[in-house]
């Protein structure tokens, strides 16, 4: 889900190489070369808005400035990272790469990739490269002769099979996401503000070690969303909120409407969401899910905020489509946020869970049941 | 001056250099250094990349993404047309093609801005099309009366803030907990968003992102606090030490703030930023420290806040803008000295007739957390 993007990420994405080891690093980079086995080298674009790929290849989450790692096939990868040289010291303990430099253009790249060429004579790979400014872009094509692949799509292939380290990672966010929801559903229950019940929220996230939580709420009973704008103190009965918690670099992600009052169209969106994870095991067509959900939905409609992606990869991103959509069919080990909403002009309801994928059905990563 | 005034600016300037559509275009990301042409347009502050379309006789039009988030936006520009879309750029060369074809002159603000996956996507449809940088930041060169009334709030919240970071820090605690703390202490008093450097250590060599390091006796705390109220930013930078501060500390530290007044007092309308930027480095040099006032050890000694516009833009030797009252910018000395580190002083000053006006309630001063 688009939420607000905060202009400097603030919280603790530190490395830790008990949560997330060097080794896996160095598994998903060679998993990169086998994919393209000529490649002599990778350009990996992130900044702090997009940065999953750089995420999942450094484990660094660039705070402030656009980084960019080269990933070299005999191992000497460097992180070039903007701000200037003073600013290195404040990303050294958010990756295992030890050599960080300062970002000095794309004309300095693409001949820094070019010189990888000289062991590995193929065609440098580039990864994250609609995200840049178009500078930065025009450098590394000038220098490379526009001869560097476009391996974005593939690395999101082998971004979708999760690792048991990504798995615990993941479950520590929901952890966080968990306490958030119950935070918020306590607060509304005891009669607080609508921003009154958020924060309070997103606090119980941050002490339970999410590094960032992004949330959404609405004011008209779920017919539409909105970010914190400024203070709302009114209490609403029925609160929809929207909270996303990331702990570790992975997110997670829910829906939840909050009411005192007992509301069909609640229960209705739960069924659906049952149903639609009955429905979910290996092998089955994700279009299928989606369409159930679409169908049975009557005589409600499919709400406008979810209708678009019932079912998205969440992980070390919180985007919307292209890279999150689902595959074709669902495989196992795959982790998915699934969204049912559910409105008919007067009444909305948007709920939600996130599940890992199965032999015969899902685990839970995270619901409200 | 108004939203409606800057508008009818922009309109003018439109007839004048004969654009006959503006396209302003910001990709959702907000970031201090970028300025923000959909805000400035619109006021609108958008979830994901967005753009407004502006004719001289001031038919607007906003396209938002994601698609959803069209009835907040119809709710916060009830004078534009909005169209919601999950793709900007072919949403706005859907609006652009009935226009085009009639031979419009089109021109562009934020292209450069944007990434190229959608720069590269218009440049190519919108061949034609001019910069429109200058003329809609030229116009936005001053604040509104709203934007410098929430300055003012954000100047508050920011002051609280500190407040704060002196009442909680103390050793033992990392600087991303004081950070995320102080965070959402400040979005409760109403900040929507914060750019929050914070980091520390007995000899910082800038002021970076904050992390996972201890806090320790000893160290120099460094803490931009920059919230954002109604989409406007303020910042205050401090320097807070953990137990006693040296002599040579606390003396250093009076040196920027000795620095930051200059600045402060050679601030006026009708004077250069690059003179603003002299005057600072003057009270350093003499004291000589002149190899510190350059690269790498110091780039700028201030800036424009946005997110809407950043003009005036940085308070640095190469900036010959012009000041006039209601600009609104940082002036920050934010010194390295080789006896003490990095040391953050600035204040947000509001250019008036008189001169420029700080927004703080209370100066930087050097500050301690009793151990």
């Amino acid at each position: 889900m688009l939420t607000s993007h905060p202009t400097l990420l603030i919280g603790p994405s530190d490395w830790d190489a008990e949560v997330m080891p060097r080794d896996e690093f160095t598994q998903r980079i060679d998993a990169l070369w086998r994919a393209f086995p000529d490649a002599p080298c990778a350009i990996v674009y992130g900044n702090p808005a997009h940065h999953a790929e750089l995420a999942y290849l450094t484990n660094l989450v660039p705070k402030l400035e656009a980084a960019i790692a080269l990933l070299v096939r005999d191992g000497s990868h460097e992180i070039h990272l903007g701000g200037g040289p003073n600013m290195l010291g404040s990303a050294r303990p958010l990756t295992w790469i030890e050599d960080i430099k300062p970002l000095r253009g794309g004309q300095a790249i693409g001949r820094r990739a070019l010189e990888a060429r000289v062991s590995f004579p193929g065609v440098p790979l580039i990864i994250g490269d609609g995200y840049m400014p178009t500078a930065l872009h025009q450098g590394i094509n000038e220098a490379t002769g526009e001869q560097a692949l476009d391996a974005t799509a593939q690395l999101w292939t082998l971004m979708r099979h999760l690792s048991p380290y990504e798995v615990s990672a993941m479950r520590e966010s929901a952890f966080a996401l968990n306490g958030a929801m119950t935070a918020i559903a306590d607060a509304n229950k005891a009669g607080a503000g609508v921003t009154e019940a958020i924060l309070l929220g997103e606090r119980e996230a941050n002490r339970r070690g999410a590094q960032d939580v992004r949330t959404l709420f609405s004011l008209d009973g779920g017919r539409t969303l909105q970010p914190f704008t400024t203070k709302i103190e009114a209490h609403v009965d029925p609160l929809q909120v929207y909270v996303a918690a990331r702990r570790y670099n992975y997110w997670t992600e829910g829906f939840l409407l909050l009411s005192n009052n007992r509301l069909p169209v609640a229960a209705k969106a739960k069924e659906l969401l049952l149903r639609a994870l009955a429905a979910i095991k290996p092998g089955a067509r994700t279009a299928d899910v989606a369409g159930l959900i679409s169908a049975a939905s009557k005589p409600y409609r499919p709400h406008p905020v979810t209708a678009h992606a019932p079912l998205s990869r969440v992980g070390l991103a919180l985007e919307e489509p292209p890279h999150t959509k689902p595959g074709t069919t669902f495989e196992h080990g795959d982790v998915y946020s699934v969204k049912v909403g559910i409105a008919n002009g007067t009444e909305h309801a948007i709920v939600s869970t996130m599940v890992q994928v199965r032999e015969g059905g899902t685990d839970m990563i995270w619901a409200t049941w | 001056m108004n939203a409606q005034e800057r508008l009818a600016d922009i309109r003018a300037r439109m007839r004048d250099e004969k654009v006959n559509l503006l396209i302003g275009l910001h990709d959702g990301a907000h970031f201090i250094e970028k300025p923000n042409p959909v805000t400035v347009l619109s006021g609108f502050k958008s979830l994901g990349p967005a753009a407004v379309l502006l004719q001289p006789d001031g038919a607007m039009t906003l396209i938002v993404t994601p698609h959803w988030d069209a009835e907040r936006a119809a709710q916060n520009c009830p004078d534009a047309r909005v169209v919601g879309v999950d793709d900007v750029a072919a949403g706005v060369l859907g609006e652009v093609g009935r226009r085009a074809a009639s031979g419009t002159a089109i021109a562009t603000a934020g292209l450069r801005f944007l990434p190229y996956d959608i720069a590269s996507h218009l440049t190519v449809a919108l061949p034609g099309a001019r910069s429109a940088d200058k003329l809609v930041f030229d116009a936005a060169r001053t604040k509104t009366a709203d934007e410098i009334a929430n300055a003012r709030e954000a100047t508050r919240i920011a002051e609280l803030g500190y407040q704060h970071l002196i009442a909680i820090a103390r050793p033992g605690m990392s600087e991303d907990e004081l950070a995320v703390e102080l965070k959402w202490f400040m979005k409760t008093l109403g900040a929507e968003d914060n750019f929050l450097l914070l980091c520390a250590g007995p000899h910082n060599r800038a002021v970076q992102p904050s992390n996972g390091r201890k806090l320790a006796i000893g160290d120099i705390i460094l803490a931009e606090i920059t919230p954002s109220f109604k989409g406007q930013l303020a910042q205050i930078c401090r320097t807070v030490v953990i137990g006693e501060p040296s002599e040579e500390l606390a003396r250093k530290y009076e040196l920027v703030v000795r620095a930051m007044d200059e600045g402060i007092k050679a601030a006026a309308p009708g004077v250069a930023m690059a003179n603003v930027c002299r005057a600072i480095n003057a009270v350093l040099e003499a004291e000589g420290y002149g190899e510190y006032c350059y690269p790498p050890h110091i780039r700028r000694r201030g800036h424009g806040l946005g997110f809407g516009s950043i003009r005036p833009g940085d308070v640095a030797l190469d900036n010959t803008a012009m000041l006039e009252p209601d600009m609104l910018f940082m002036i920050h000395p934010n010194q390295y000295l080789p006896e003490t580190g990095y040391l953050l002083c600035g204040e947000p000053v509001l250019l008036t007739e008189r001169g420029a006006e700080p927004l703080t309630r209370q100066k930087a001063a050097l500050a301690t957390i009793a151990c």
